[in-house]
């Protein structure tokens, strides 16, 4: 996830595959075969090919299956894209792609900060940190199917834990309505603020102490050492949890499925359902699709912005 | 990494912690120390694990009496939609592994349209008169037989024999009891069911439909009359009415069969519907399940509404049994289906555990079949089961119940508004009656042409 070693680094074994080191280039050994870089490529092709037919097939089969009409699991007539102009036109999917979107931007958000804070306070130095961070860590570790149960009986009415503790009555979260969503919003925040802030302590810890004591000694404050030194020096990281959550969100089925039983209906949600209780296959390769091709566009706007972050990076190091 | 021990050591623990969720979760299935000899075994029996223990003393009585065709018991998951799946999954692949498909009662019309069972039309004579009516007509397909029937459900009303005197008759009684008794006591919750948005709210919502005298089809099941007269509309309103002045609990809109359950057995409500299953539980049957109702509740048929054309109505439940188009072993198949619908043992394993029977003799002579503690319920039962229905098993029920589960929990439990829903469900209700609407409509277009 970082490059943070420059000590040592003798030019040892070199990652296949990243760009070369330009001090890597061992001799070598006499005679004829293939050259490190080739047979490295050679040893990666089984994998890539492995990972093609596993992670690509299915999309691309889904994508085709979309095309058809279905009798049931029965493939029947070319429909070309007539079942995108169903889906795009229904008001049940622009619900969904709303529900799902605005899920995502704001539970992402919620965790961001949480994840923020985790971050520093498990990057700081104390006594007790390490019970700290494994405490800040756990619900992370949490399996999301046991979470969206437990999450559920404590909102249920009966017998109504949140609604106890907090003193709100009966409010009923999981019925009906955008207390829903909030609910699902919660535990889910609840879930993953710990996932961003490991990443984001990952990127604090390649962060030199050199460059605190250098503001420091300028006679920085605690918020303009965080705004100007922790802020763009972890930007990298950012953009990395923040993709990674937002994909995450925007794919969101399982505590919408358990907490809610469906009744918070997201893309995935809706897919489900179309395949598993209608079976609808048709309009559920649709939605699948149009939700891949949601998630994609979002992760390669991501990567976009990753991609100038390295860019930019060299002009400020310099 | 070497720099940093504690994202190695975040990553270890969370396998440790994986391990142990894993550790903790249901051991998988693992074949019983009963499963026949595989050399022997001839067919098997795909059916839900909801009743497991029932399901593997049927089997077992078979397998006893049959020692040269034995049945393989193969228990589905519990949950209807994981059921079903598995079966459409075995049809779908061609794999042809269940030769019996025990069918919940809604299915019959979409595995019969899809050519997943076989008619089974010449067996009727077997049947008829044998099993009750509603479980027969549940089992059919464009009139004709394609499963058979094994076990049924029964809805019913529970209420407290301390709050209440007399069971309600009606529905608008039940209503204004419930704001008699909590005028008293404040706290206790009125009327406990099935309002979750799944199956078992139409199950609900079916019996307040039909108490009124509404219809979701005709006889023939040839059009919706969903929207004839106002009764889809005053079974809803009524709901959300009861639902919003607190005469049904607060959380109905969240509640499946053992939240309505435990809420009743802890003395929280006046008033329950549920399946048979709940009466030996509230009575006390399981130490480990306290109830503090034991002497204080007792059953009676459903309520229905005021001026309606009938006095108590219940959905039935309970399963038919299919024989596999993909069957390799028809014969024996079919030969296990009738044995499980007409013979008394299968049936009356059945009568002494759950789910009830469907054999109409054994209703006749409970009292000298049932466990003594299980005779109250079979006394009911017998005032309920000439009314009973069988939800309509037309090939698209399942889309027309998806449709009374999305549209219809938000016009009750979030005050959506009834018309364009019940629109929605008549529509659904439509369509459910052809294989595929679109297929229609293309069939027409073709025939336009070749005029």
């Amino acid at each position: 996830m970082s490059d943070s070693t420059p000590q040592g680094a003798p030019g040892s074994v070199t990652e296949p595959g990243a760009p070369a080191p330009p001090e890597a280039e061992r001799p070598r050994p006499q005679g004829e075969g293939m050259s490190e870089r080739a047979l490295g490529r050679a040893f990666l092709t089984p994998a890539f090919v492995v990972m093609g037919l596993l992670a690509l097939f299915p999309i691309v089969y889904a994508a085709y299956e979309s095309l058809f009409d279905f009798d049931f699991f029965t493939r029947t007539d070319f429909v070309g894209l007539a079942n995108y102009v169903d889906q795009l036109t229904s008001p049940r999917f622009w619900s969904a792609v709303f529900v799902t979107i605005a899920f995502t931007v704001v539970s992402v958000t919620l965790e961001f900060i949480v994840g923020m804070i985790f971050a520093l306070i498990m990057n700081a130095a104390f006594k007790g940190r390490n019970v700290t961070r494994a405490v800040i860590l756990l619900p992370w570790v949490v399996p999301t199917v046991i979470a969206g149960q437990m999450w559920r009986y404590l909102f249920e009415q009966r017998p109504g834990y949140i609604n106890e503790w907090l003193g709100l009555g009966a409010i009923d979260w999981l019925g009906s309505g955008a207390s829903m969503f909030w609910a699902v919003v919660i535990a889910d925040w609840w879930k993953t603020a710990p996932f961003v802030g490991l990443l984001l302590l990952a990127g604090l810890q390649t962060i030199p102490n050199e460059v605190y004591e250098a503001a420091r000694v300028d006679g920085a404050t605690w918020t303009q050492r965080f705004r100007n030194v922790t802020l763009p020096l972890l930007t990298p990281s950012i953009v990395v949890a923040l993709l990674f959550r937002s994909v995450d969100a925007l794919r969101i089925f399982d505590l919408a499925d358990i907490m809610t039983n469906a009744r918070l209906e997201t893309l995935s949600v809706l897919a489900q359902r179309s395949i598993v209780r209608a079976p609808q296959p048709d309009i559920a390769n649709t939605l699948a699709v149009l939700t891949f091709v949601m998630i994609m566009g979002i992760g390669l706007i991501f990567i976009a912005m990753m991609g100038r972050d390295v860019v930019g990076e060299p002009e400020e190091g310099s | 990494m070497s720099k940093n021990p504690f994202l190695l050591r975040a990553v270890g623990l969370l396998a440790v912690l994986a391990l142990v969720a894993a550790a903790c979760g249901p051991a998988p299935d693992e074949d019983d120390e009963a499963a026949p000899d595989p050399e022997d075994t001839a067919f098997t029996w795909a059916v839900t694990g909801a009743d497991g223990p029932t399901m593997e003393a049927v089997a077992d009585l078979w397998n006893e009496e049959n020692p040269e065709q034995q049945v393989e018991l193969e228990l589905l998951p519990p949950e209807a939609d994981d059921q079903r799946q598995a079966m459409f999954n075995d049809q779908v692949t061609e794999a042809g592994q269940y030769d019996v498909l025990g069918l919940d009662v809604i299915w019959t019309g979409e595995f019969a349209e899809a050519g997943f069972i076989e008619n089974l039309e010449d067996m009727r004579d077997s049947v008829e008169g044998t099993s009750i009516p509603g479980a027969i007509e549940s089992a059919q397909h464009e009139g004709e037989l394609y499963a058979l029937p094994y076990s049924t459900n029964f809805g019913f009303l529970y209420y407290r024999t301390d709050l209440v005197d007399e069971p309600p008759e009606t529905w608008e009684e039940l209503y204004d009891t419930v704001l008699e008794v909590q005028e008293e006591n404040p706290d206790i919750d009125g009327y406990v069911g099935q309002g979750d948005s799944y199956e078992g709210f139409v199950v609900n919502y079916l019996e307040f439909l039909w108490s009124d005298g509404g219809e979701v089809f005709d006889e023939a099941a040839t059009e919706s009359l969903l929207l004839e007269g106002d009764h889809a509309e005053k079974a809803i309103t009524f709901m959300r009415d009861a639902f919003e002045e607190g005469v049904f609990a607060a959380d109905f809109n969240t509640m499946v069969e053992d939240d309505a359950r435990l809420a009743f057995q802890a003395g929280d409500a006046i008033f329950m519907r549920n399946w048979p299953y709940a009466y030996p539980l509230l009575a006390g049957e399981d130490e480990d399940d306290p109830t503090e109702v034991a002497d204080d509740f007792d059953i009676a048929p459903m309520p229905a509404f005021e001026g309606a054309p009938v006095d108590t109505i219940s959905t039935l439940g309970g399963l038919n049994n299919a024989v596999s188009t993909l069957s390799e072993n028809q014969d024996v198949a079919r030969e296990f289906v009738e044995w499980a619908a007409t013979d008394d043992g299968p049936q009356e394993i059945l009568a002494e555990m759950q789910p009830p029977p469907t054999k109409a003799s054994i209703y006749e002579n409970y009292e000298d079949i049932v466990p003594e503690d299980q005779a109250p319920v079979y006394e009911v039962l017998n005032l309920v089961r000439e009314d009973a229905r069988a939800r309509p098993p037309v090939p698209g029920y399942n889309s027309f119940s998806l449709a009374v589960q999305e549209e219809l929990h938000g016009v009750y439990a979030d005050g959506d508004d009834p018309g364009p829903a019940l629109e929605a469900v008549n529509e659904a209700a439509e369509n459910a009656l052809v294989e595929d609407p679109e297929d229609v409509i293309e069939e027409e277009a073709d025939v336009d042409e070749d005029e």
